[in-house]
């Protein structure tokens, strides 16, 4: 047996359907065989969920009951309802989001009149004061 | 004892209803029906969802769940594919559901194991297999630790985990219940291994060191 047949039969030797001609060999090979024997403790971790036979409830009845009774009212089962807490936290993010954008137009709205309008439309009254407004001067060398 | 077994299966195969036939007495109004399917399949839903739920209640709640949207949506099912098999595919749905609901992934394993399951760790690492393989189905803690390992994988990787190696799904099964594409499929099974193994490493280091 070489490593892949032998690490193949694992489930099987867990589950004790293997034949005891071949669990046999298989644990013969485990004794040989380091890595195989490593990986066979790994698998025995996960082994008990992975690959047993989980014992259902004995009470049979009782779930027929509980079942019948809650299908027949259309109801589903205890557990409390599921919360949509995606959704909120998406509504509450859109408003976030809109409040935000309200408030960023509102303080940076643009003038009426745009600058250009403001130098240039002599109705505007605006003169620049006489003691700062630039001249040539100012722009040369 | 196999004989006897046997022979009373063959005699409830004789007078059982097949599962057809029962889901059409409960369409025509014969609700009492829907226990006989209820009950014939109730072990094998019960087993698959406390593959993935460590919690007896909440496997229990989620089987019961099944049943329930099953008899609600029972005229929905066609008679091309079994009724396990349709029903099998709801619960799936409902665990995965449920699985990523809870959110419960904490990536590394908590420290603190109690003595049975560090016990059991120390076993695992010194025992022979004979004895490993033996001792298991009588150990509580076997199982908690088991389910300890897998609630660290993450609900996809557990859910293929659970449906390829329990169940012995195929990979163009999973998809098609889950939705997901093959490749997807065969990308988590690898992760989830990975994971799985790089964490029962550790889990056997727990068990050298105490």
């Amino acid at each position: 047996m070489n490593c892949f047949e032998a690490r193949q039969e694992f489930p099987a030797l867990w589950r004790k359907t293997a034949t005891p001609e071949r669990s046999a060999e298989v644990y013969s090979h485990l004794k040989g065989c380091a890595k195989c024997d490593h990986a066979f403790r790994v698998f025995a971790l996960s082994a008990p969920v992975l690959h047993s036979a989980v014992e259902p409830e004995r009470n049979a009845a009782e779930f027929r009951r509980r079942v019948a009774y809650r299908a027949q009212r259309g109801l589903s089962v205890t557990r409390p309802a599921r919360e949509p807490r995606r959704l909120l936290a998406m509504c509450a993010g859109m408003m976030v989001l809109f409040a935000a954008s309200t408030a960023a137009y509102l303080s940076v709205a643009a003038p009426i009149g745009s600058y250009t309008d403001e130098i240039t439309n002599s109705d505007s009254g605006y003169e620049f004061p006489v003691d700062t407004a630039p001249t040539s001067n100012d722009f040369a060398g | 004892m196999l004989g006897l077994a046997a022979s009373r299966k063959i005699a409830w195969s004789l007078t059982a209803k097949p599962d057809e036939e029962l889901i059409a007495e409960v369409l025509g109004g014969d609700s009492a029906a829907f226990n006989e399917l209820s009950s014939r399949h109730r072990p094998r839903v019960e087993r698959l969802c406390q593959r993935f739920f460590s919690d007896p209640e909440i496997a229990r709640d989620l089987a019961q769940e099944g049943f329930i949207r099953a008899y609600t949506a029972l005229r929905t099912y066609r008679a091309e594919m079994p009724f396990g098999g349709w029903l099998r595919s709801i619960v799936i749905n409902l665990c995965y559901d449920e699985l990523r609901r809870r959110k419960r992934r904490p990536e590394e394993l908590v420290g603190d194991f109690g003595a049975p399951e560090v016990q059991w760790m120390h076993l695992v690492n010194e025992a022979s297999p004979e004895n490993i393989v033996g001792d298991a189905e009588e150990r509580q803690e076997a199982h908690d630790l088991a389910h300890r390992l897998l609630d660290t994988l993450r609900p996809e990787d557990r859910m293929v985990m659970v449906l390829k190696e329990s169940e012995e799904m195929s990979v163009a099964e999973i998809a098609s219940i889950l939705g997901w594409s093959e490749a997807k499929v065969k990308i988590r099974a690898f992760r989830a291994r990975q994971a799985l193994r790089k964490q029962a490493e550790r889990m056997l280091a727990v068990g050298r060191r105490r």
